[in-house]
């Protein structure tokens, strides 16, 4: 605390050497009515604390603006509660029990583990709850510091611009700029009864209640493929229903084919592709299993039965924007997203013709750009900046994002499939080069040799497009990749960096000599 | 070189083929062609620094159809192996570039045909000199076989796979896992194998439909890159024919069983549906019915009070509304669940569903056994991967171990132990033998006399070891052709032996050995003894001396001491008889000259083994009561 309290000094400081008008302003607000803007109450009111709103109020009150943030009693939205943070919890934890019962990655260490190695399933749970309330306890205690007005309810617009009515107290307030960041809510396609017991979300898979014999994970992307690691390490079977044609089809494919080797075909995990999971009926417990009947995705006859102990739905997020009066301010949805433009100014709707509704914008899943923790804190920066007066635009390409397998899975830049298309529409060459975590020292001595990174460039420009990694703490690794693509550097600069030895990093370094056709040993 | 070649990354790719525009898309794959008669593969630049390229592996074979994106062959280039795919649809019609062969950047190393009627076309127009007229690596033939000395190949179509080259330095694969069983439907580009090479470990797909007939690498075996590791059949019903040839190439026997298994499984597979019963509503789990008063299951369901645990005092065991109070209040106790924590809950699965866990269903389907003919211990009755592993014998079954209170569990010994060089010397010297057709006469000696002459002489250090050499020793005497030995020679020869030498058996730490008396018919049994302790000695430290263990001519094995009564030897190598020795007991035989008309008498059971070859019962009986005749009634002879 005594960190945050310093820097939110420095930064009311720095802001009152560059706005003067802003020390005028009384700070922190301690009440509501103390708090007057001229003709508003605030200046920017933010609707959902998740990590997207948690960023936008911090940097409003950077820039010196009165801020109120409607919690809607959830500090942390779903990343840190239900999501990204708890999640991390139960890896790291069925992590250390995958190595440890690992024998033979154990003994090539020289490692013997005397007798069974066994969890308590409700301490890795609480793990997760406690982490999750930590960071939540930071979050909320860092906006508290910072002089940001947090108010309990959920806030909905009213009919008129500049107005949040508080939902738990029905009282309106007035505010220049309004942004929304609502969040997302899993998604559970039709057919599928969710009890969250038997049949759960990641809501309620990252409760653990309890470690099933076999679970069936309806879609492979990162929250199934997470939870699968999470499972298999604890003892469970798992099947994936993969309604597309192939298993994790929003990987890349050579990063997909490589996880499926990695993450899927040797652990106890199996899986139907281009099918639905027509009907999933929950069980109970011990009594009475969960019944999941599988059709065709395209003929849509139906192929299997089966009978499992649990399903978890991963089947992607949709907008949580339902009874916010969005409607009111003449916004269309299209399945609940919020259409914006690049400043995240709210346009009336996805259509051409769009208009911006001023002072409003929407950060975050709800508008469904980059439905990631981190890419809805940038634009809640972008969107803060905007109403600040510098124009700012996300440069989403140089969003990371990452999936906490073991190994991990990490990318920055679109799909090598994409990048192929994009050089071909737009005229450049595509160049690609490899690193190999089998040929990295630091990877070779903890003996994960399994992985590689490709690094996509423009081999007009030298510039990075893409890059795609699998292997140990790629999660870590992509930050590189990912400031080079948003700083345009050009291979030719980032062989000549210096990588640290003996480090994952030199991975990287593996790659980016590669790319100018050098050799890095 | 640290390139996959499955998915291949290329560092620069194809500025220099005609066949793309300089802004050519990248591709894990190469793509190109050029117009020919039919159509001409080159030497693609798979770098920009590739002047020249080998070809690792042609991944089709003349003749063979390929189809458009389909690998064709494998290129080594400065860089790494690519895979070169095909850019359309066509027929191989002649392979220019034999493997481990090199070429020149954009010289044709194959040429494809449209479709079959065209192939002799393409090679008329090559063989009239339309390519560069590379006429020893066109006559040259085709990639060597493996070296096998296979039984012909059957005349069913198959293909081979072989070990494929996944870097420029790998001269042989490890095939780490099969990812299809024997009998399993294949598609082209379909992963079939995990191989592991010198960089990497590898998924390698197949190239074309068919069915995996035959593995002939093992999961864990290598083999050297090229050799073929499996047969594909194209149809089904070949599978077994193939099964049978791969015997041949992978050097073992014909599994004559090979083909049953096989033709048996799709009968179980038709047969596992109707195993399963048609059930669609299930049974509730114990079966029994509750008897409950409406307003029962509504204070239960008011008190939070799982009915189902309640003991019902009303008439026919009925619960009323006043046991469930008095279990929500504490006064009444709450039923055990029906052993339901200790069993699994039982559950009929609905009609067509396989109760089976992902990894039971593979290891079944590898094992080739029916799920239904296995009985599930998982959550539903679920088959678990354990259930199946028990199966198949790969794992046992969880024992229930009784332990007396008090005593610790004994751990019993388990797996391999490397045997010491003794142990491998008896084990060596005990196969020697298995050639011997040896076989046992036994009789028993009354010991009553012998006994005595025992008590008697113990005193002076004379032990039974020594009284036992120095007897059998003078009935050799008597009967020489049980010293002898029975050699090849001359189609047969008795070999006699002037000495008596006489091996005694005895278990030391960490195997046996048999330290000898020599010439036993000739020392006086105080001799014996004394020479017999200090061999038992040397044999303990293990110092004795070849001679002192190998010169046996006849062998005494005793195992009286331990009680035995009687038992047969195996005859050492190279000798005629050995005496196999059991306990000394009282027994009781009938005497005319006794009170009761019997009499207790010590005795003991001898067992002779012989080698049939010389010795016959004739002369083993008549040792035996030669030797009988020394213990019973004339034992002063033995200290003579």
């Amino acid at each position: 605390m005594r960190i945050l309290v310093t820097s939110v000094i420095a930064l009311a400081s720095s802001a009152a050497a560059f706005s003067p008008i802003i020390t005028s302003r009384s700070f922190p607000a301690t009440t509501l009515e103390a708090s007057k803007c001229g003709q508003y109450d605030f200046d920017v009111a933010i609707i959902g604390c998740g990590v997207g709103g948690h960023g936008a109020a911090l940097h409003a009150r950077a820039q010196g603006l009165e801020t109120a943030v409607f919690s809607g009693a959830d500090i942390g939205g779903t990343c840190v509660n239900r999501g990204c943070v708890p999640s991390k919890a139960l890896l790291a934890a069925s992590g250390r029990v995958r190595e440890m019962k690992n024998d033979e990655h154990l003994k090539s260490l020289g490692i013997t583990v005397e007798g069974e190695v066994k969890y308590d399933r409700q301490g890795i749970a609480d793990h997760a709850t406690n982490l999750a309330n930590r960071v939540k306890g930071n979050l909320e205690a860092s906006l508290v510091g910072l002089g940001v007005q947090v108010i309990e309810g959920r806030g909905s617009l009213t009919g008129n611009a500049h107005e949040v009515k508080d939902e738990a107290t029905g009282k309106i307030y007035t505010f220049k700029d309004i942004i929304l960041a609502p969040g997302s809510v899993p998604f559970v396609p039709p057919g599928i009864t969710v009890d969250e017991k038997t049949v759960f979300t990641s809501d309620g898979a990252l409760k653990l209640p309890y470690v099933p014999e076999w679970v069936a994970i309806v879609g492979s992307g990162y929250i199934g493929l997470e939870f699968s690691d999470v499972y298999t390490a604890l003892g469970s079977e798992v099947t994936f229903i993969e309604a597309m044609d192939n298993i994790m089809p929003t990987f890349d494919r050579e990063i997909a084919k490589m996880a499926e080797r990695l993450l899927i075909r040797d652990r106890p995990i199996d899986y139907r592709t281009s099918v639905f999971a027509a009907e999933v009926i929950p069980g109970i417990p011990g009594e009475k299993p969960v019944t999941i009947k599988m059709i065709d995705a395209k003929t849509k006859e139906h192929v299997e039965t089966i009978e499992v102990d649990a399903a978890m739905i991963a089947t992607g997020r949709v907008p949580n924007t339902k009874n916010m009066g969005l409607e009111k301010r003449g916004i269309t949805v299209n399945r609940g997203f919020v259409a914006v433009n690049e400043k995240m100014e709210v346009l009336t709707s996805h259509d051409e013709g769009a208009t911006v509704i001023p002072n409003l914008y929407c950060i975050g899943d709800a508008n469904g750009k980059m439905m990631l923790a981190h890419a809805a804190s940038a634009q809640g920066i972008s969107a803060v900046e905007n109403i600040v007066g510098r124009e700012h635009v996300v440069n989403h390409e140089a969003i990371p994002a990452a999936c906490f397998t073991h190994p991990e899975i990490a990318m920055v830049g679109p799909t090598e499939e994409q990048c192929i298309e994009r050089a071909k529409a737009e005229g450049w060459t595509l160049g690609k080069s490899q690193g190999n975590f089998r040929a990295n020292s630091k990877a070779l001595a903890e003996g994960e040799g399994q992985g590689i990174a490709k690094v996509l460039f423009n081999k007009d420009t030298g510039k990075v497009v893409a890059v795609h990694i699998i292997g140990l703490h790629a999660a870590d690794l992509i930050q590189e990749c990912a400031n080079a693509v948003a700083a345009g550097t050009t291979v030719q600069e980032l062989s000549m960096m210096v990588h640290t030895h003996p480090t994952l990093s030199e991975v990287m370094d593996e790659a980016f000599k590669g790319a100018v056709g050098m050799s890095s040993h | 070189m640290k390139f996959l070649t499955a998915s291949v990354a290329a560092l620069a790719l194809l500025s220099s083929s005609e066949a793309f525009a300089p802004a050519a898309p990248l591709h894990s794959r190469v793509k190109f062609t050029q117009l020919y008669a039919g159509t001409k593969i080159t030497m693609p630049a798979l770098s920009s620094t590739m002047k020249e390229g080998k070809v690792v592996s042609w991944l089709k074979n003349e003749g063979d159809e390929i189809e458009a994106g389909e690998a064709i062959m494998v290129v080594e280039s400065d860089k790494a192996d690519m895979d070169v795919e095909a850019f359309e649809d066509g027929i191989i019609a002649k392979i220019i570039v034999q493997e481990g062969e090199m070429a020149p950047v954009g010289e044709a190393v194959a040429l494809i045909a449209a479709d079959s009627s065209e192939v002799e076309a393409v090679l008329a127009e090559f063989n009239a000199g339309g390519s560069g007229g590379d006429a020893t690596s066109a006559a040259a033939p085709p990639a060597a076989a493996p070296a096998t000395t296979a039984a012909a190949a059957p005349e069913v179509p198959f293909s081979k796979i072989d070990m494929p080259a996944l870097s420029s330095t790998m001269k042989e694969g490890k095939v780490v896992s099969w990812l299809k069983s024997e009998g399993d439907a294949i598609s082209a580009g379909e992963a079939i194998m995990v191989v592991e090479s010198d960089k990497a470990d590898m998924d390698v797909e197949a190239f074309e439909d068919g069915f995996l007939a035959a593995i002939i690498t093992k999961e864990g075996e290598s083999g050297a890159v090229g050799a073929p590791v499996a047969l594909i059949a194209e149809n089904e019903s070949d599978i077994p024919a193939l099964q049978a040839y791969a015997a041949t190439l992978s050097g073992a026997a014909p599994p004559a069983a090979a083909a049953a298994p096989a033709a048996a499984a799709p009968v179980a597979a038709a047969a596992a549906p109707k195993a399963a019963p048609a059930v669609a509503n299930p049974a509730k789990a114990d079966g029994e019915r509750l008897f409950a008063s409406p307003l029962a299951r509504n204070r239960a369901k008011e008190l939070g009070v799982d009915i189902s645990l309640v003991t019902g005092t009303g008439p026919e065991g009925r619960i009323t509304a006043a046991d469930v109070e008095a279990v929500a209040s504490g006064e009444a106790k709450v039923k055990k669940p029906a052993a339901a924590a200790s069993t699994k809950p039982s559950w009929t699965p609905a009609a067509g569903v396989v109760a089976a866990t992902p990894t039971a269903r593979a290891l079944a389907k590898k094992a080739k056994l029916d799920l239904a003919t296995i009985k599930g211990t998982g959550e539903f009755g679920r088959v678990t991967a354990d259930d199946v592993l028990i199966a198949t014998g790969q794992k046992e079954p969880e024992r229930k171990k009784v332990v007396r209170p008090g005593a610790a569990a004994v751990e019993m010994p388990s797996g391999p132990v490397a045997m010491t060089g003794m142990q491998k010397a008896v084990s060596n010297n005990m196969m020697a033998t298995m050639n011997t057709p040896g076989f046992q006469v036994s009789r028993d000696i009354e010991m009553d006399n012998f006994d005595a002459l025992y008590q008697n002489v113990k005193g002076k250090g004379i032990s039974v070891s020594a009284l036992l050499a120095k007897a059998v020793a003078l009935a050799i005497e008597k009967y020489p052709i049980i010293n002898s030995s029975f050699s090849p020679e001359n189609g047969g020869t008795i070999v006699y032996k002037k000495d008596i030498n006489i091996a005694m058996a005895v278990a030391i730490e960490g195997g046996l050995i048999t330290p000898c008396l020599k010439f036993a018919n000739e020392r006086s049994v105080e001799d014996l003894a004394e020479n017999w302790k200090e061999l038992v000695e040397k044999a303990r430290k293990g110092g004795l001396k070849p001679d002192e263990y190998q010169s046996g001519t006849f062998s005494i094995s005793n195992m009286g001491m331990f009680g035995v009564t009687q038992f047969g030897s195996i005859l050492p190598n190279g000798t005629g008889g050995i005496l196999a020795i059991g306990a000394t007991r009282e027994v009781i035989v009938p005497c005319k000259q006794a009170v009761l008309g019997m009499k207790k008498v010590k005795q003991m059971t001898v067992t002779l083994t012989c080698d049939h070859r010389q010795i016959y019962g004739s002369d083993a009986a008549l040792f035996l009561k030669e030797l009988a005749n020394i213990m019973e009634n004339n034992v002063n002879r033995l200290t003579q």
